[in-house]
């Protein structure tokens, strides 16, 4: 089995987890992106929202659950071929939830860059930024070193 | 080909529907947080395209807004939208307009 074990900084890390946490929080009662529904059917739309959300807030919790006391001990988390897919899922369950929740005024071209200068997003929204972009280099991660295709491609 | 933590949909609980003779589309659409290498993967674990078809499809979303991934049954097109949503990308199915 493959395990990734990412060493990372606590106190740079800290502040980024009550952002992830609050939207977490935010996502427990609501999907992450807009559903349409095949049916207008509202029992058939009822049970298909509760399949979704159950998965997205098991997704989350495994998420939240890499950054627990362990990780303030060791400050490392550790991603395997077992939680791997939960974990894509949940970062970006969280990342649309940030978005939509703080980063609304941000230009799309800076979202999709990946060294985005810090002077260049607003005080006010850079935790929030923060938090969505490590959220993309955990997944980035996983993609690069964990994905079961990757290695057939 | 499925992804292995896919749920069943919801229509695995309820009566079926009765019998259509219609063509469905699953239609994804672009959305601003996914990178390109997710969409690619979800595609190809959801569909099990190649990853050649995967890319192409990716990249009409991002440059056109959307793309067609599949036509069929619509019992199917509804699971296929389910496990996409799943994954957190927009998708619907639409009927395909008659040739």
């Amino acid at each position: 089995m493959k395990r990734v074990e990412i060493k990372l900084n606590i106190s740079a890390v800290a502040p980024l987890l009550d952002i992830i946490k609050q939207a977490a929080d935010d996502l427990r009662g609501q999907l992450a992106i807009r559903t349409s529904f095949p049916e207008q059917d509202e029992e058939f739309n009822e049970t298909w929202t509760a399949e979704l959300l159950a998965g997205q807030n098991s997704d989350v919790r495994e998420l939240l659950g890499l950054f627990g006391s362990d990780f303030f001990a060791e400050g490392s988390i550790a991603i395997d071929s077992h939680n791997s897919d939960s974990l894509l899922r949940g970062c970006s369950a969280l990342r649309i939830q940030i978005l939509s929740h703080w980063l609304q005024g941000i230009p799309a071209d800076l979202l999709e860059e990946e060294d985005v200068p810090p002077e260049a997003i607003a005080d006010a929204v850079r935790v929030p930024f923060a938090a969505y972009t490590f959220l993309d280099q955990v997944q980035k991660i996983i993609l690069e070193h964990l994905d079961p295709l990757a290695a057939e491609a | 080909m499925a992804e292995t933590k896919t749920r069943n949909t919801p229509r695995a609980a309820k009566a079926p529907l009765p019998q259509r003779s219609e063509v469905w589309r699953v239609v994804v659409l672009n959305d601003p947080v996914n990178r390109m290498s997710y969409v690619v993967m979800v595609l190809r674990r959801v569909f099990g395209f190649a990853e050649e078809r995967a890319r192409k499809h990716m990249l009409e979303v991002h440059e056109q807004g959307r793309s067609v991934l599949w036509s069929g049954t619509r019992e199917q097109a509804e699971a296929y939208v389910f496990a996409l949503q799943q994954w957190h990308l927009t998708a619907v199915i639409q009927p395909e307009p008659p040739a």
